[in-house]
């Protein structure tokens, strides 16, 4: 139980470093300033965005590669319980997550060809666009990811 | 470096074979090998659960897999126009077919006398295959020359949808 935790808590705590980083780049990306920023949120997006992706790529495989790992003992320990207690939002919010995982996970090679410096300028609307989707589904992933683990409770 | 075109290429036929195919691996239930978590077993294609559940994700995972690099290896040998214009085909035939059955099964529900061969899947597929042959000989050229980037969050918006929809009963129990 001790090992399975301690993996869980690693895919969350790469989660929440990939969530910061993929946010920080569709923001700066959609959102760039064009002035020397002074507020916080000025400086938030004034981040220079293409230093982003190789960290994007890496802390995306990483998540997915500890969260597949993970969902192994999930499949035959928590969804039971989940199944067992009519949890059925629950479970299907778990489905949605694997399928979103791996949609994201193919995108990266098409990312990172977008991202490659000196960022060509035939892929900038489709490098913003692939962004803003991969944001979307880490978001999505991030959230289910904590809706799911809510849904016993820590150890129970 | 700025990657080569060849390179741009692969990335985005394999993104949308990917997709495409995980989508029919994972309605068809088509998986290269099945896990079962609870004794650590695997088995070849498809296996019924044993002694605990059987899991499939990884299975269809690895077919995808297997038939998006065979087609992206393909797609960058072919001319880039043709690749454009069979992904313009695969989308446009996607989305009518997507449209045809369903609006086939309306009309059988709605229906006052009995429209059997509205039931039948394959009517709707040969429309969809027709329309899109013409959608994608009507295409203009210009568009066709290159692969079109942004189907590379097109396709996998799609692929969102329809596995999300497909899971609707675990919320509507």
């Amino acid at each position: 139980m001790v090992f399975w935790t301690t993996l869980l808590i690693l895919h969350a705590l790469l989660a929440v470093t990939l969530l910061g980083a993929i946010t920080h780049q569709t923001v700066s990306v959609w959102m760039p300033v064009r002035s020397t920023a002074g507020s916080f949120v000025g400086r938030y997006r004034a981040v220079p965005s293409h230093s982003y992706a190789s960290a994007v790529v890496v802390l995306y495989l990483l998540t997915f590669v500890l969260g597949a790992w993970i969902y192994t003992h999930y499949r035959y320990t928590s969804r039971l319980a989940l199944e067992q207690l009519r949890f059925f939002k629950v479970v299907g919010a778990f489905e949605v997550k694997e399928h979103l995982a791996v949609i994201g996970m193919v995108m990266l090679p098409a990312y990172w060809c977008f991202w490659r410096q000196p960022l060509a300028p035939d892929y900038a609307a489709a490098r913003k666009q692939v962004t803003l989707l991969l944001a979307i589904l880490v978001w999505a992933n991030f959230l289910i990811g904590h809706i799911v683990n809510n849904g016993r409770g820590f150890g129970s | 470096m700025t990657p080569s075109r060849k390179g741009v290429v692969f990335a985005i036929a394999f993104g949308i074979a990917y997709c495409a195919l995980y989508v029919v691996c994972t309605e068809v239930n088509l998986p290269l090998f099945t896990y079962h978590p609870a004794t650590g077993d695997f088995g070849l294609l498809y296996q019924p659960p044993g002694r605990g559940p059987a899991m499939y994700w990884y299975g269809w995972m690895l077919t995808a897999l297997v038939g998006a690099l065979a087609l992206a290896l393909i797609a960058t040998v072919l001319p880039e126009p043709w690749v454009q214009r069979a992904i313009t085909f695969a989308a446009a035939f996607a989305v009518l077919y997507l449209i045809t059955s369903t609006g086939a099964l309306a009309i059988y529900d709605r229906a006052t006398m009995e429209l059997d061969f509205l039931k039948d899947r394959s009517w709707s597929g040969i429309a969809a295959l027709a329309v899109a042959a013409v959608v994608t000989i009507l295409a203009p050229s210009a568009r066709m020359q290159r692969i079109w980037p942004g189907w590379m969050w097109v396709i996998p918006l799609g692929a969102v949808t329809v596995t999300t929809y497909y899971l609707t009963p675990y919320f509507t129990r």
